[in-house]
């Protein structure tokens, strides 16, 4: 198999990456300064050499534990549960949340192969059951697979006396009753909560 | 290219490129169909949540004779199967039920995946979990018995020699059923299957209820059910669902206090 070849068959294993976009970006490379592809490589190198999963929350970091898990301001008795390290970001840019997270790292899938094993709950469980814990949060994503999982972390934690919530679901911010489907019209009449 | 609604159950979805969703559904007009759901992860998407999984609803369908990937322009959800979540031993029972209609399925099969596989995931949906496997494994087998697959259990699967019914017998999946002792003997492949277990396997093809007993017996089921699927599909790919809800059925019990 040729340089070009081999460079094709890696690019288009990245996601959203097709064979068409990987020939695309391959010959891109190669009209560049060799010393712009040196670069990526170096940094590709980096990128897998120093980053590692946090020891305690599962995020993806470059120091242990993660600047979230060691900063002295966050909430640490406080513990939101998300699929994905991508996930942490997203609830990060609320500027609402100040507890510390644990990520799963995916969700409950059999047709995907992805059983309770798969994922970190016994990690969370043992984080749990060490004490200082006050809640855990679980947001996961609304969808099927999502509440299975959020619900089996709720089971397992079940037995250890920690207030577990679930993020909530219904009507997105800003949409319209008239456009909504079915399904989430009934989630959130469901989730409605009390006016004050 | 010529346009399909048909009322269908989404047995599989993931995400493919930036926004569109791949769906896999059984239809009641076209057998199981691989769909593209374009869009479908925007946030103002008109599928909304009507595409998760396992929910029943009419798809709109745009297909494409010569392709294996057809489009799918809408989906009308009419019932969703948030039940299914509400415990591991359902989701995984559901999820092992739907690899089955993946795997064994194909566009021509009236409708009766599509049937079998609805009327299976309602009854999980309702059972405790004691009662999820015994359920899960009748409809199982009622959906291989629907795609003409059902085991051989009166009579013998090589000479179709008469059976008795009381006896223990040898089960082969390769010969696609039990055994009288002269055929067992000539080709010792299979394993002992007991008169009850026959008698609880004939019940559920049938389409009757049958409870079972202890979890030996339960687990002897379900990998007496994976070793004939896995025998009669062609393919040697894993059956990862079947996998994960034997797996499950054993070593999930919650935490105990710390």
């Amino acid at each position: 198999m040729s340089a070009i070849e081999d460079l094709v068959t890696e690019l288009s294993r990245l996601p959203t990456i097709g064979k068409k976009s990987a020939l695309r970006l391959t010959y891109h490379l190669l009209k560049q300064p060799p010393e712009q592809s040196r670069r990526l490589a170096q940094v590709l190198g980096t990128l897998t050499e120093r980053v590692r999963l946090c020891e305690r929350c599962f995020n993806l970091t470059e120091e242990q534990p993660c600047t979230i898990c060691k900063d002295p301001r966050r909430d640490a008795a406080t513990i939101c549960v998300v699929e994905e390290a991508s996930d942490i970001a997203a609830v990060e840019r609320t500027g609402e949340y100040r507890g510390v997270y644990h990520v799963l790292g995916g969700r409950l899938s059999p047709l995907d192969g992805i059983g309770p094993d798969e994922l970190t709950v016994t990690a969370l469980v043992q984080r749990v059951g060490a004490g200082g814990i006050r809640e855990v949060i679980v947001a996961t994503n609304p969808k099927l697979e999502g509440e299975a999982t959020a619900l089996y972390v709720q089971e397992q934690l079940s037995s250890l006396g920690v207030l577990v919530s679930r993020i909530a679901l219904g009507m997105p911010v800003g949409g319209d009753l008239e456009y909504a489907d079915g399904v989430t019209i009934a989630q959130a009449i469901a989730s409605r909560r009390q006016m004050r | 290219m010529r346009l399909l609604e048909s009322d269908s159950l989404v047995l599989h979805s993931f995400d493919y490129r930036e926004t569109s969703r791949i769906v896999r559904i059984a239809t009641r007009d076209a057998g199981v169909l691989s769909v593209i759901a374009r869009g479908a992860r925007r946030p103002k998407s008109p599928f909304g949540s009507a595409i998760d999984l396992f929910t029943s609803g009419v798809a709109h369908v745009r297909v494409n004779p010569a392709r294996d990937l057809h489009t799918l322009t809408g989906f009308d959800a009419t019932r969703s199967r948030s039940e299914l979540a509400g415990s591991l031993a359902r989701f995984t029972a559901a999820s092992a039920v739907a690899e089955l209609c993946l795997r064994f399925a194909n566009e021509d099969d009236s409708g009766r995946v599509h049937d079998a596989a609805t009327s299976v995931l309602d009854a999980i949906g309702v059972a405790t979990p004691d009662d999820v496997p015994a359920i899960a494994l009748a409809g199982a087998w009622r959906v291989v018995a629907e795609l003409g697959f059902a085991p051989s259990l009166d009579q013998c699967a090589t000479c179709h020699a008469d059976l008795v019914a009381d006896e223990p017998v040898t089960f082969d999946h390769r010969a696609g059923g039990a055994l009288c002792a002269r055929c067992a003997r000539l080709g010792p492949r299979g394993r002992l299957f007991p008169a009850e277990a026959r008698e609880t396997l004939r019940a559920w093809l049938d389409g009757t209820e049958s409870a079972l007993g202890d979890s030996s017996t339960r687990r002897a089921h379900q990998r007496l059910l994976r070793e004939f699927l896995e025998e009669h599909l062609a393919d040697g790919k894993p059956l990862r669902a079947f996998a994960t809800w034997e797996a499950q059925s054993f070593s999930h019990a919650p935490a105990e206090h710390a």
